[in-house]
């Protein structure tokens, strides 16, 4: 048991980090719903990062740490997928980005207007289809994140995989979405907490008061708790451990979400405030795969398969 | 970072499964199910503990100038995770195990080490934790109960109230005042035969033997009995809660209920309903967190760092999953309360005190806002 990185891994982070200081992240300048980084994509694919888990040597919980820390940006770049679904496939077979949809491959998807493959998981086999830009209907939604949607798949190409894939790319699917919500919960915890420290209200920083600290405290413990529990998950790469994160972080959004938007009060609900850049890729997480208590009830099938 | 057990771990574990399995009678779940307080699991204990200090599973964390082993931390939590979730056959001598002995090799005089310690290694004493007050609780500073100096040690005069396993305890490590403020508390060894000592078992909800009013008039105290300087207490007292705070690993044992609760739900023919299997997940999926979260301290105490806030966060975490797998069986299974499963009754009584014993759960969230999340105090 340890829970400090590797050499390997601090090497990683190391590296995730130069990359990040050298891309002078901000966030944006004007008031955005979305915050795409076309760049940050390029850079972090142009580099590597998300190939990790296919190179000998690294694992499913070397990409996790990288997909936590770019979940952490107020720019969003197609990390998860890439890094944790892609390697599922032959290197061959998949372009990046990839967007991911669960049964019609005409439902709106995450990153879908800049993927180049789609991962539609149905309930016998795994589809991939080579998609561009041109056939993508942009969505536009509260939703910090591009979405898209497909007119129609005539004409694509589309590769079949057989049923052993449905289950592996349910699995990273939701170890994904485990590491990305621990990301975007310390981002927006921290954006608070800066908040309600200098904030002044009845003559005192709105952190001073019991009734935030608690909620506050109650967060960073979800927060905590969601990263370990996905951080098992991609070391164990094991189903039943990645339907247990995915249920943590789903099921705990709702309340951390309202949380932290309160305690910003009405600046909070202004696209100038950038709490929405993390809080609207939650909202958009929880309702993925058929939100917590999907999740919920696989962790519970695969845990107690055997259970008599 | 590395989420598994070595070879040594699991096979450590695999021989207090042994030991537990060989050594817990048959009619073991009957016995758990009175409180850890209560007078058969204080006597069983007794007789329990001097098993495990055979077997060297006692104190093996403690070190080996102390009649341990110089075990490793991971070793000792996994220890605590198996007699916890087999019930804590141990009774009330985890504490010994757990704290107390740890707070006399720190602070005890060569003396007060070799009249106290020896008892614990051997399992057979019982101590109780003279802490609360009818007036101080979670705001334990503010606990009245006087130690007057007197020639050649201190008379004691008050009242401590919740007081766990009072009733058939050998000593008391009392809290009580000299004077003023934090540095006005000392501690002291108190044998509980002494004269003016009166105990008063309190009925309560978790169960029987469990917690106690305790009442001193005029009790002498010898100064060989104050552990550490005057002045010093807040500071051990400090100490033995950082142990006493993530002590109790109560994930495990609310996992194994859950567990036996999901057997059950099955072979009734129950666990195909969707909401039951989805509440079911909700609170694995807590159970687990709360695992990982100590896990998190431990790892952090297993590498010699000094105890840090996240065991505030870690103990809160470990409170939501008690009460979610005492909540969940509560819906669904009501029957384990009306007489059909005796030990989700004794798992029920634990997990209500869960988010009070050792410093509250808003104790616990008070100290995390402030000393992990920097957050200004009032």
């Amino acid at each position: 048991m340890n829970f400090e990185p590797d050499d390997n891994q601090a090497a990683i982070l190391d590296g995730l980090e130069q990359l990040i200081t050298a891309q002078k992240i901000e966030p944006p300048k004007h008031p955005t719903f979305v915050a795409f980084s076309e760049t940050l994509d390029a850079e972090l694919a142009a580099s590597g990062f998300l190939d990790i888990a296919r190179e000998e040597g690294f694992s499913p919980l070397d990409a996790a740490l990288i997909v936590e820390r770019i979940a952490r940006l107020p720019l969003c770049a197609e990390v998860a997928a890439s890094a944790l679904i892609g390697p599922l496939f032959p290197i061959d077979a998949l372009q990046r980005p990839v967007a991911v949809l669960r049964g019609s491959p005409l439902g709106a998807a995450r990153f879908l207007p800049q993927a180049r493959s789609l991962v539609v998981v149905e309930d016998e086999n795994v589809s991939l289809i080579s998609v561009t830009p041109d056939r993508v209907v942009p969505v536009e939604s509260l939703f910090a994140y591009p979405y898209g949607r497909l007119a129609s798949v005539e004409g694509l190409a589309v590769q079949r995989f057989s049923r052993d894939m449905v289950a592996a790319v349910l699995r990273r699917w939701r170890l994904s979405m485990a590491v990305e919500a621990a990301g975007l919960m310390q981002a927006a915890l921290d954006t608070v907490l800066e908040h309600v420290k200098t904030r002044k209200q009845f003559g005192r920083a709105l952190g001073s008061f019991q009734a935030v600290q608690h909620r506050l405290a109650t967060a960073a413990s979800t927060t905590n708790a969601t990263k370990w529990l996905a951080l098992r998950a991609a070391w164990s790469d094991e189903e039943a451990d990645c339907a247990m994160a995915a249920t943590y972080a789903q099921d705990a959004i709702p309340l951390f979400t309202y949380d932290l938007h309160q305690f910003c009060g009405a600046m909070g609900l202004t696209l100038e405030f950038p709490l929405h850049l993390w809080t609207y890729r939650l909202k958009a997480l929880l309702g993925e795969l058929g939100g917590s208590g999907g999740q919920a009830r696989a962790a519970a099938d695969l845990t107690w398969a055997d259970a008599a | 970072m590395e989420f598994g057990w070595n070879e040594d771990e699991v096979r450590y574990r695999d021989r207090i499964r042994k030991v537990l399995d060989e050594s817990l009678p048959s009619d073991w779940n009957e016995i758990a199910t009175h409180g850890p307080g209560s007078k058969p699991q204080t006597e069983f204990s007794k007789s329990f503990c001097k098993i495990l200090a055979k077997e060297g599973m006692l104190i093996p964390h403690w070190p080996s100038a102390f009649g341990g082993e110089d075990g490793k931390p991971w070793d000792h939590f996994i220890l605590g995770e198996e007699i916890w979730a087999a019930g804590e056959p141990r009774g009330p001598q985890y504490m010994n195990v757990n704290w107390i002995g740890p707070v006399m090799m720190r602070y005890a005089t060569p003396e007060q080490q070799n009249r106290y310690l020896p008892d614990i290694v051997a399992g057979n004493v019982i101590w109780c934790q003279g802490f609360s007050e009818p007036s101080a609780g979670s705001d334990l500073a503010s606990l009245q109960t006087r130690a007057e100096k007197v020639d050649g040690g201190y008379v004691v005069n008050g009242a401590k109230v919740w007081t766990s396993y009072a009733g058939l305890a050998d000593h008391c490590f009392l809290l009580a005042r000299t004077g003023a403020g934090k540095s006005g508390i000392v501690i002291l060894l108190v044998p509980m035969t002494s004269k003016g000592i009166q105990v008063k078992e309190i009925d309560a909800l978790i169960g029987e033997g469990d917690i106690h009013e305790l009442f001193f008039d005029d009790v002498f105290v010898p100064e060989e009995n104050r552990l550490g300087a005057e002045g010093q207490a807040w500071e051990i007292i400090s100490y033995a809660l950082q142990n006493e705070r993530i002590g109790i690993p109560r994930y495990a044992f609310a996992r194994r209920i859950l567990n036996r609760a999901i057997a059950k739900l099955k072979a009734d023919g129950r666990f195909d309903d969707p909401v039951i299997k989805d509440r079911a997940g909700r609170v694995l999926a807590k159970c687990e967190a709360a695992r990982m979260m100590v896990y998190r301290v431990v790892d952090e105490r297993a590498k010699g760092a000094p105890p840090s806030a996240f065991g505030n966060l870690a103990r809160f975490s470990v409170v939501q999953a008690d009460h979610a797998v005492s909540d969940f069986m509560l819906e669904y299974m009501p029957e384990g309360m009306l007489g059909d499963d005796p030990m989700q009754q004794a798992h029920h009584q634990r997990a209500i005190a869960a988010g009070i014993a050792s410093g509250a759960a808003e104790i616990q969230l008070n100290l995390a806002a402030r000393r992990f999340l920097d957050l200004p105090s009032e």
